[in-house]
């Protein structure tokens, strides 16, 4: 079954997520930082009134950080009643992908992922990382 | 108007604040009567009085009782001049006054007990309209003290100088009720029905006694009583000092204002049996306490700091058991007062709730003038059950719900000829319901069976496209954004929807939703927190970060001399404290910016002193904001758990702004050792 994906891009790597999983795409500026969050995590934003906390990809995904762009979004996600925000490179297209073309992905992107990337997915000649969206904002940390 | 709609829920709010703003226009028209007796006008009174006046005459429409309209709008009149003419209100006037509000109480206390108040007597009202409440008493002044003087009815008045002119004694007295007396069996009705054997009762007033602070220490009855009989024996009665038992002399000349024949509601109440009616001493509205909001937050305050005061005791209680000492008596009494906290805590949320019944019934006024002015025919369907609202929210939430129901009849309902056309009734209906969900929240759906919202229209005006009733809200959310280029009278410009959504989900932190059904009609769906926590911070900045702090954690704020703190450098790595003398004791000042690793330090300016432990410590920040109230949302995500970090709040600049818990961060700069 084809399924709409949001697609965006941390580093050089594409990355997909469920339309399904995300709430909404906002622009970034900035977050409000939180003295004794886990690095990762840049802050606080307010996405239409709601507080969310937001983690920085390029961080989790142990990128060096870029100067800011116009470019940059938050993705907003919501996992069981968790709502945060992924901060990505920038994200534009939203694609259909049916759920047979993911695989396992290969070893070598799982070690450099951290486990982050559940599954691959090749279109066309690219490739597509589905992103585990409850390990990226730390399952170990809910309550 | 629809039957579903229950007026009485209204009514009752209704007779309780008028109860109430009666009892204050009577103190008030005292104190001024007192500031005549001593020659000084009392113009705050007057203006008190004016406001309770003028709310009065606002309650009455509301609920239309237009006796008390026609009344309290005399008065007002009258009290307004007085305001002009620099708060003078003389004799005649106060008199006229009391009377007039004597008359507002007795329709009030119709109203209560579902009578049909007496339309506003002629004379009365005329009365009002002639007094001139700038004109000196025509007549030197009785010698009995005027604060009595004013409390008589003018028909009490006659009364008293009838007997006084016969050569009949006439005295006044306090009976001061207590539990011993109570005990006893004397009550303020057993006096009255003994007084009644030895003379004529002219009047009996409660008033509240007061303590030099202003706290209230019971209740005291003033009363006038005509009587043969001796001083002792009435002081016998009383069981008061013989003393206290005043004697009334004759008046020479009675130079009063004509009395008022109110014959209609008043009299007719003077002749219940006295005893039993105990006069204004029994609240009209039974059971029901009205308390500022300030002081259940001051109690829910009190009750954090009691808090965190256990969290001390526990830690204290498991640093002896580590030391080997037998704590268990100690932990069960500590997890009993554990639960008397949660119950306590519980029992104060509930003393804020409000029905939610009663929070929208405005709505049910503002539907009936929306229709009239538009010519639709517009019913209103509640449906509240018996959902509770903290008085907080509640109080923030209507302003969007008026702007939701304003839209709906504005926008949505069709005429009714168009109605009738689409083969729906011809008059428009707009439900509110309410229910308790999950996570501690209410859920209000405004529906109406309008027109729906034509998403094509809103996407050509808007300029973008419009994919789902999602989009379609994120349009009309927009500042500013209207579906008319010309104002209406009930709208005016704009749909106000984009302060629905700020109030809401911006203020009250919850969500809005919409559905909307192109012909069927249009359903917007609210979600709040049933409470939230609304405290007075200071604002500051650290490391150019804006902080907010409760203002009852601080204790002393004070500025840090040109040598500032001891930089960090010093010590390397985290801060040490920098010892400073205040009010001749050395407090340790840690720099906020080194604590949350966020800043050296160098700039901090100024010192916040907390409480830790009882003893007083102080943090270094750069310069304090300001102070002002917020609305605190608590931060669920584990993401965002951090020692010392309570909350975050809007400054107003749409950015959350953290609020700290500076004993936290005390306790763990403890943990680490000093």
């Amino acid at each position: 079954m084809p399924a709409l994906h949001v697609t965006f891009r941390v580093g050089n790597a594409s990355y997909v997520l469920p339309a399904s999983d995300v709430l909404h795409l906002e622009s970034y500026d900035g977050a409000t930082h939180v003295p004794g969050a886990a690095a990762y995590v840049a802050g606080l934003v307010q996405v239409r009134g709601r507080l969310v906390p937001v983690v920085d990809l390029r961080v989790r995904f142990g990128l060096p950080p870029i100067a800011h762009t116009i470019d940059r979004r938050v993705v907003v996600v919501q996992v069981g009643t968790r709502v945060a925000g992924l901060i990505v490179d920038s994200a534009r297209e939203v694609i259909k992908l049916d759920n047979t073309a993911f695989e396992k992905p290969p070893e070598i992107i799982e070690q450099q992922t951290a486990g982050f990337v559940k599954a691959v997915a090749t279109i066309a000649t690219r490739l597509y990382l589905l992103v585990d969206v409850p390990r990226i904002i730390g399952e170990e940390l809910a309550p | 108007m629809t039957e579903r709609v229950d007026l009485q829920e209204f009514v009752g709010a209704f007779v309780v604040e008028a109860a109430e703003l009666v009892t204050a226009a009577n103190q008030s028209l005292l104190e001024i009567e007192a500031g005549n007796a001593e020659g000084a006008p009392r113009p705050k009174a007057v203006r008190e009085l004016f406001r309770a006046l003028h709310t009065i005459k606002g309650l009455a429409g509301m609920v239309g009782v237009e006796a008390i309209v026609e009344i309290a709008h005399g008065l007002e009149t009258l009290i307004r001049t007085a305001d002009r003419a620099g708060g003078h209100l003389r004799r005649a006037a106060v008199e006229v006054s009391l009377q007039g509000v004597r008359a507002i109480g007795d329709r009030v206390r119709a109203v209560a007990e579902h009578r049909t108040p007496a339309a506003a007597p002629e004379r009365l009202l005329a009365a009002i309209a002639s007094t001139d409440p700038t004109a000196e008493p025509v007549a030197a002044g009785p010698s009995m003290s005027s604060a009595i003087d004013a409390r008589l009815s003018a028909g009490e008045r006659q009364q008293l100088w009838q007997a006084l002119g016969n050569g009949t004694p006439a005295w006044t007295f306090s009976f001061v009720p207590s539990e011993a007396n109570a005990a006893r069996g004397l009550t303020i009705g057993s006096v009255r029905a003994q007084l009644a054997t030895v003379g004529e009762i002219v009047k009996v007033t409660p008033r509240t006694l007061k303590a030099d602070d202003g706290t209230q220490l019971g209740v005291a009855f003033d009363i006038v009583l005509i009587s043969t009989a001796s001083r002792e024996v009435i002081a016998d009665i009383i069981v008061g000092p013989l003393e206290g038992v005043v004697a009334i002399a004759p008046i020479a000349a009675p130079a009063e204002p004509p009395p008022i024949d109110d014959t209609s509601e008043a009299d007719e109440a003077d002749e219940l049996d006295e005893a039993e009616r105990s006069d204004e001493a029994t609240p009209i509205g039974r059971a029901v306490v009205r308390v500022e909001l300030s002081r259940l937050d001051d109690l829910q305050d009190q009750l954090s700091l009691l808090i965190v005061s256990r969290f001390r005791l526990e830690r204290e209680i498991t640093a002896h058991g580590e030391r080997g000492h037998d704590v268990r008596g100690l932990r069960r009494v500590s997890e009993l007062q554990g639960r008397q906290v949660r119950d306590l805590r519980r029992a104060i949320l509930r003393a804020r709730m409000v029905r939610v019944a009663e929070v929208l019934e405005p709505l049910t006024l503002l539907i009936r003038s929306l229709a009239r002015a538009s010519h639709n025919e517009v019913r209103l369907e509640l449906d509240t059950r018996d959902a509770e609202l903290d008085k907080a929210v509640a109080d923030r939430l209507l302003p969007a719900l008026v702007h939701l129901v304003r839209n709906a009849v504005d926008h949505a309902i069709e005429p009714a000829a168009e109605r009738v056309a689409r083969g729906k009734p011809a008059h428009g209906t707009i439900q509110v319901a309410c229910r308790e969900v999950a996570g501690n929240q209410l859920e209000l759906t405004i529906r109406d069976d309008g027109r729906g919202i034509d998403r094509a229209a809103i996407a050509r005006r808007a300029g973008r496209e419009i994919d789902d009733d999602a989009a379609l809200l994120e349009v009309l959310c927009s500042p500013g954004f209207s579906t008319r280029d010309v104002a209406t009278r009930t709208s005016g410009r704009g749909l106000g929807m984009d302060i629905v959504r700020r109030i809401t989900v911006g203020d009250l932190g919850g969500e809005v939703r919409l559905a909307s059904d192109p012909g069927g009609g249009t359903t917007f769906t609210l979600r709040v927190p049933l409470t939230i926590a609304i405290i007075e911070v200071f604002s500051f900045e650290c490391g150019r970060q804006a902080f907010v702090v409760p203002v009852v954690a601080i204790e002393e704020i004070f500025e840090l001399g040109d040598a500032g703190i001891t930089p960090p450098s010093a010590h390397g790595g985290r801060s040490r404290a920098s010892l400073l003398e205040r009010h001749g004791k050395a407090i340790p000042v840690f720099s906020l910016g080194v604590e949350l690793a966020i800043d050296d330090g160098v700039h901090a300016k100024k010192a916040l002193v907390i409480r830790r432990n009882g003893e007083p410590i102080a943090f270094a920040v750069d310069r304090m904001i300001g102070r002002q109230e917020v609305v605190v949302r608590t931060l669920e995500d584990p993401l965002v758990h951090a020692p010392g970090i309570a909350g975050a709040t809007d400054l107003g600049d749409g950015r959350p702004t953290l609020v700290l818990d500076l004993c936290e961060l005390g306790l763990a700069i403890d943990e680490r050792g000093m």
